[in-house]
């Protein structure tokens, strides 16, 4: 009895979250992994023990599974912590490093659920699950500069807004087959979902009282989008110590709809560019009806050695051609390393490191750039059974990035004499690429996910 | 009777072992048939496979669906045979894995001679057979120790065990427990065991009769097995086979303090009308935030003791560690072999890049880093002769084709080199632009290795804000001078523990050295020329004594020549050693040391040297040295003992912000060379008692030749060690420098005090309380000002200043078991300006300063028999030093925008994967 209460608080305590960054505000961000065993392996798991979830990175996967039925939820908490700085610099002119400026701090939620029916040699699986979220929050204010010399805080002149809600859903079918000691899989998603992006500086009352005719500055797009997707996996059984693993994802795009509400300022300029070849004749061009996801191609290996603590060993390594999105990214190459350990009581200790690259988009004096930035992650994770039919495990991630880009809200919206108290020393030019922001952004992923095996 | 009964008793008992199925040889059909169920047999054959072989019966218990009921019942049917399914490299691996821990641990400060030492420990040597200098180089021995085996050689004795070896007359306690890990007593086998060529075959019948052993797939009873199997009845397991190291190590972390104060200090500065922008420094022209991962890739083979490769790419912070490129890869091939010919002679041959290290480092000793206080001795050993080199040398390493031969009494070395190295060059013909004519300033040794289209387009980018007048002159590029160099070593010994050994190379440039002197070389340097002179302080003489290839006094040449000698002797228990080197002026030999000999001219040649004493007792050694280095003896590959690095205070550490190129600021950041100094230095080590023992205690005196400045520094490590379990330790620094100046305010004085507890806990977990105390007392920052110091002056400190901090750590260590280990640590200090250094589980963190804290994990997995995973993750906060900063664009009048402390957050994430098969 006891066991079973702790079950149902456990199952109605766990909160779905995924989420994200103002960064990827445009293209969403791709989820990938929803499986807390193989988060906490580093996501490193085209290959060997399966949970249901896991088959979403590779479809044979799902061969693997333990019982003949059994289900799968999954969600997790996400903490995105995004601080943004300006530049310094010294009494020497020279700079000197960043000072940090406005520090967000969100939490995010999503949700999946899965069930699978294995019959001897052949498998299939139903799975509802997030594939994309555009939900993103930022939220800064501004400040005159009245009374900080008394430490007080001085009136608040305005609130910006960022706030992206929506996502990309996939229903998916995944079937695989097992032949001799290679198994083959397939997965078939429909892929529905929205974006709504909004972005607002609301004048306070402060500054309305100064200034009456101050109009609130809102700006919103919303975009809808339909496609369906495929992908293929195999899996090798080297020997009874190794596994080997491939996936491939072809190129996703999807149909846009939608509209643009007034523009949206310098943003906008991240999903709109034209490449002009040496005769000024349009090459290559990304417009605001444009929406894909790259073609990727996965490979690893599972290995299990003999340990004195039960071991799996798991490599990846995923080629992405970023390229089909854009002609100015280059394809990359992510890595994933996961280790699981089974320690006493056959509790297992799982750690990992990936290894991934995105990328973004900055226009500067007209001219667009892809600017690479690289998402090193280590995680951790353990697990337990409880009444022989359960299985909960948790992952948690630790991902740090930084990148540069241009203020989010530009001096010269608040260029009126009558808000500030020694205009005479302020300038409100707005900051060019000259002096970009800095953003450190650390995401903290705490996955959680239960399965159940008849 | 008794008889017949005792062979009836014999024949029982095979009988019934007969019957009996044996755990780790069955098949899974087998356990089958035992009376379990299908789980319970596929479970414990599972736990064979996966976790371990069985010693015990009583071992099924571990398994969870086993329970005592069918252990009872299993008991009378099943037996456990011995196995072990380690190959003879395995077993070799995990005897002396905490060795090759503790040589991963130093790696930072033996780079490059861990892989050696690690070689030496995985094939043993034999001892009998080795040189005076072969057994030196090992680790932790002194010559006092290889003196004491050569000479019980020398009486016809052969050492035939460790015990054997530690009885050896006038050997130390320290050196015969080091020796013992890295030698042999035997030819040609790993082990000690009476070898026999009959027994042997039975290892390759037992390799024919089964599958050869797979790393990935799974071979019931490997030929490792049984010739484990064999090994137990006393048979031989022969070392002739091909031994590969392959090595991953990937670190994402930021750049250190004075990299990146160098690169974020404005290139445009005194530019008029110039807005103020990231761009304008060489951390925002090109995005240094960007720049995370370093990852190097190294691969390492070896035949026997024979024949040996390495291979290394290493990526850079910034670099794309994807692309490997073989032309920036370091490489090498050797092989080193025994000929019988009037005695041993033992001959190495390397090509590609390699290691060139002779006497006390005045001469040679190719490496990038610099290691202060490097005495030759204990930990801080060099490997003398020719070694291959896949180290992370780039900017000093030697790449060509090196011959070492040795016999008893003699050495004789040989090497070439043709390498192109990173200098900085200036625009020596005053046409405006750095090109191919132009001269070089230095050898520098880059942070980060931008390519030369990158520096250029870099440089007229900051010209285009600069105008000409401030255009930029001096620069780093990459391969800028083609250095062939030639050199040799000979080394006579004429009796035990005595040698007398000459060193030399010639290196020849493609491009001239050339320093301005006096105005005209402030002027190069220091971007405000109006203020240079104020700058210009007379520890900079250390940059006006760099070598010229054309200098007024001694005319043009187009090389640099470097000679030395170095001697040895041993006597009783006390050696004495030392180097002269000199760096030649001329063409010919005429002003040289020899020549002065001959009494022909006075010597003008720049010179060195350095004598040392070592004397050792059972329980107490000490070391004295003297060294004395010219202030012009300029030798890119000099790496003997310090105090300092050169160019410590010059313009190149103090001027960052003021130099014409801030990418100068590396030749003191990365320099390698020590600093110009003489002085005394003694050290020992004492176990006054069973339970106190003074680790080490060391007091320099020395004077730095550029401005005569004394310092003298002293530290002290006590440890008690009540019982086993427990041990304190309590460490003493002080420093002074200028001490003699007592009115003087460029005196200044730092003490530090260290305690720590540290306790063993069970299953070799251990833990670790420290708290360091440090206090400065130093000059006003005045002294390196162009500022006079003026009295009653309101802005600045006018006097000097006493800071002090403190730092409270705790380290914790935790085995899981024998293949998992986790290390954490937690550490806050505040620091007012002080620093600490802590030397973390495998790194050095120099950078405690002012305020913060941080945590670090680290986790070693063993994951298989030859796979190692390392995995380390570190959180740090601090607050860097006060810092004034202002609007981007405006300079405020008031105090809006001022900004005391800024607080600097870092993540870093450091993986290493070690396969060896």
């Amino acid at each position: 009895m006891k066991k079973i209460i702790i079950l149902i608080i456990l199952a109605t305590t766990v909160n779905f979250l995924f989420s994200y960054s103002i960064m990827n505000r445009f293209e969403g961000n791709f989820v990938e992994n929803l499986d807390a065993r193989s988060i906490a392996m580093g996501s490193a798991t085209i290959c060997g023990e399966t949970n249901l979830f896991q088959s979403l990175i590779n479809p044979a996967n799902l061969v693997n599974v333990k019982s003949k039925f059994g289900f799968q939820t999954s969600g997790n908490f996400l903490v995105n912590t995004d601080n943004r700085a300006l530049p310094m610099y010294n009494s020497f002119d020279g700079f000197s490093g960043e000072a940090t400026y406005v520090s967000n701090v969100n939490l995010y939620d999503g949700y999946a659920f899965g069930a699978y029916y294995r019959e001897k040699f052949i498998s299939a699986a139903i799975v509802y699950h997030p594939f994309v979220s555009f939900e993103s929050n930022y939220f800064e204010q501004v400040r005159n500069n009245a009374n900080s010399n008394n430490n007080n805080y001085p009136p608040i002149l305005a609130k910006n807004y960022l706030n992206g809600t929506g996502g990309i859903d996939a229903l998916s079918f995944i079937v695989a087959g097992k032949m001799s000691i290679a198994t083959l899989g397939c997965k078939l998603s429909k892929l529905s979902g929205n974006s709504h992006l909004e972005r607002k500086i609301i004048w306070d009352d402060w500054a309305i009282n100064e200034i009456s005719d101050l109009q609130n500055d809102i700006n919103y797009s919303d975009r809808n989008f339909e496609a369906f997707s495929t992908q293929f996996g195999a899996n090798f059984q080297i020997s009874e110590r190794m596994m080997f693993g491939l996936s491939f994802t072809p190129k996703i795009e999807f149909d846009v709809s939608g509209f643009v509400m007034d523009t949206l300022g310098v943003d906008s300029m991240v999903f709109v560019y034209t490449k002009y070849d040496s005769l000024a004749n349009p090459t290559d061009s990304l417009t605001f009806g444009d929406y894909t996801i790259p073609q990727k191609f996965r490979f690893g290996l599972n290995y299990q050695p003999r340990n004195i603590m039960r071991t799996n060993f798991n490599l990846d390594v995923e080629f992405v051609k970023w390229s089909d999105v854009c002609s100015l990214y280059e394809d990359a190459t992510n890595f994933y390393l996961g280790v699981e350990h089974k320690l006493t009581n056959s509790i297992p200790f799982r750690f990992g490191f990936n290894y991934r690259t995105d990328y973004i988009l900055s226009n500067h004096d007209g001219f667009t750039f892809a600017d690479k930035v690289t998402l090193p992650t280590f995680s951790v994770g353990t697990g337990f059974e409880i009444l022989d039919k359960f299985t909960f495990d948790f992952g948690l991630e630790l991902t740090n990035r930084q990148y540069e880009t241009l203020d989010l809200f530009m001096d010269s919206h608040y260029d009126y004499e009558e808000l500030w108290a020694n205009p005479q020393y302020l300038n409100f030019a707005d900051r060019d690429w000259s002096n970009p922001d800095l953003v450190k952004e650390t995401f903290l992923n705490l996955q959680t996910s239960i399965s159940y095996k008849w | 009777m008794k008889k017949i009964i005792f062979v009836i008793i014999c024949l029982l008992t095979i009988s019934l072992y007969a019957e009996k199925l044996d755990l780790n040889t069955a098949s899974l059909e087998e356990l089958l048939q035992l009376p379990i169920s299908a789980n319970q047999a596929k479970d414990i054959y599972d736990y064979r496979f996966y976790v371990k072989y069985f010693e015990t019966i009583f071992e099924l218990r571990e398994i969870e669906s086993v329970d005592q009921k069918t252990l009872n019942i299993l008991k009378s049917l099943v037996i456990v045979s011995h196995f072990d399914d380690r190959d003879d490299t395995a077993t070799r691996r995990d005897e002396i894995y905490y060795l090759l821990e503790r040589l991963g641990s130093n790696e930072g400060l033996q780079e490059g001679m861990s892989d050696v030492w690690e070689d030496h420990l995985m094939a043993p040597q034999n001892i009998n057979k080795l040189t005076f200098s072969e057994i030196l180089n090992f680790p932790n021995v002194s010559a006092i120790d290889a003196a004491a085996i050569l000479k019980r050689r020398a009486r016809g004795d052969t050492l035939s065990n460790i015990r054997d070896l530690r009885h050896t007359p006038g050997i130390s306690y320290y050196g015969a427990k080091n020796l013992g890990n890295y030698v042999h007593f035997k030819d040609k086998y790993l082990n000690n065991k009476h070898y026999s060529k009959e027994k042997n075959n039975y290892y390759h019948v037992a390799r024919k009769l089964y599958k050869r052993p797979s790393p990935i797939g799974e071979v019931m009873c490997t030929p490792y097995v049984w010739v484990g199997k064999l090994a137990d009845y006393g048979f031989i397991i022969p070392e002739k086979r091909f031994y590969f190291d392959y090595q991953m190590k990937y670190k994402d972390s930021p750049y250190d303090g004075d990299a990146q104060e160098m690169y974020q200090e404005s290139m445009v500065r005194f530019a008029e009308d110039s807005p103020n922008s990231t761009n304008q420094s060489y951390w925002g022209y090109f995005d240094m935030n960007f720049d995370r991962a370093e990852v190097m890739n190294k691969i390492r083979f070896r035949f026997k003791n024979e024949l040996k490769a390495g291979l290394l790419f290493d990526s850079e912070k910034g670099a794309n560690f994807t692309d490997l490129s073989f032309g920036e890869s370091k490489y090498f091939v050797g092989y080193e072999n025994d000929l019988n010919l009037f005695g041993r002679n033992n001959f190495k041959i390397y090509a590609g890049n390699y290691r060139a290290t002779f006497g006390e480092g005045l001469v040679m000793e190719n490496t990038d880093y610099y290691s202060p206080r490097k005495t030759g001795f204990g930990f801080n050993k060099r490997i003398t002769g020719i070694i291959g080199d896949v180290s992370r040398t780039q900017e000093y390493s030697l790449k060509g084709l090196a011959l070492d031969w040795k016999t008893e009494d003699f050495n004789l070395v040989f090497f070439i080199s043709d390498d192109d190295k990173d200098a900085v060059i200036y625009d020596s013909n005053g046409n405006d632009s750095l090109d191919i004519d132009d001269d070089a300033f230095s050898f520098i040794t880059m942070t980060k290795r931008f390519s030369n289209d990158e520096l250029e387009d870099a440089e007229f980018y900051f010209n285009d804000y600069a105008g000409n007048d401030n255009f930029v002159k001096i620069a780093p590029r990459l391969d800028a001078i083609n250095e062939k160099l030639i050199g040799g070593h000979f080394a006579y010994s004429p009796f035990i523990g005595t040698h007398l050994g000459f060193s030399g190379y010639e290196a020849i440039y493609s491009r001239d050295f050339v320093v301005p002197e006096g105005v005209d070389l402030r002027n190069l340097l220091i971007s405000d020329i109006e203020y240079a002179a104020d700058k210009w302080k007379i520890t900079d003489n250390e940059v006006s004594a760099m070598y010229s290839t054309k200098s007024a006094e001694f005319g043009d040449r187009n090389f640099r020549r470097v000679f030395g000698v170095d001697w040895r002797t041993v006597l009783h228990n006390i050696s004495f050693q030392g180097e002269y080197a000199e760096l030649y002026t001329t063409q010919t030999f005429s002003n040289n040391f020899f020549s002065k000999i001959l009494g022909r001219k006075k010597n003008r040649s720049p010179k060195a040297l350095l004598m040392s004493a070592f004397a050792q007792y059972d329980n107490v050694y000490f070391l004295s040295l003297y060294r004395d280095y010219d202030l012009d003896f300029d030798n890119p590959y000099q790496r003997s003992f310090s105090e300092s690095n050169r160019y410590d205070d010059t313009v190149f550490e103090k001027l960052k912000y003021g130099l014409n190129n801030t990418l100068l600021g590396d030749i003191y950041n990365n320099a390698a060379q020590p600093s110009a100094e003489k002085g005394f230095y003694f050290e020992t080590r004492y176990q006054f008692h069973r339970m106190w023992t003074l680790s080490k205690a060391y007091l320099d005196i020395w004077e730095r030749k550029s401005d005569a400045r004394k310092g003298v520094r002293f530290e002290g490590k006590l440890e008690f060690k009540p019982i086993h379990q427990l041990r304190f330790k309590l460490r003493f620094k002080e420093q002074v420098k200028r001490y003699e100046d007592d009115l003087d305010r460029g005196k200044s004085q730092a003490d530090e005090l260290e305690l720590k507890c540290l306790t063993y806990l069970s299953n070799f977990d251990k833990i670790q309380l420290g708290y360091i105390y440090t206090r400065v007392n130093q000059p006003p920052y005045l002294s390196i000002l162009s500022n006079p110091a003026e009295p009653g002056g309101a802005d600045m400190a006018q006097a000097n200043t006493l800071t002090d901090g403190d730092m409270i750590y705790v380290d914790y260590t935790h085995r899981f078991n024998e293949n998992l280990k986790m290390v954490g640590s937690f550490s806050f200090w505040y620091a007012n300006g002080a620093s600490f250094w802590d030397f973390e589980d495998i790194e050095l963190d120099f950078e405690q300063t002012d305020k913060g804290w941080k945590t670090w994990f680290n986790l070693h997995s063993k994951i298989s028999n030859n796979l190692y995973l390392s995995l380390k993750y570190k959180y740090k906060q601090f607050k860097t030093r006060e810092i004034e900063f202002r609007e981007y664009n405006d300079i405020p009048d008031s105090g809006e925008y001022y900004f005391k402390t800024v607080e600097r957050k870092e993540n870093i994430i450091r993986l290493q994967l070690d396969w060896k098969f």
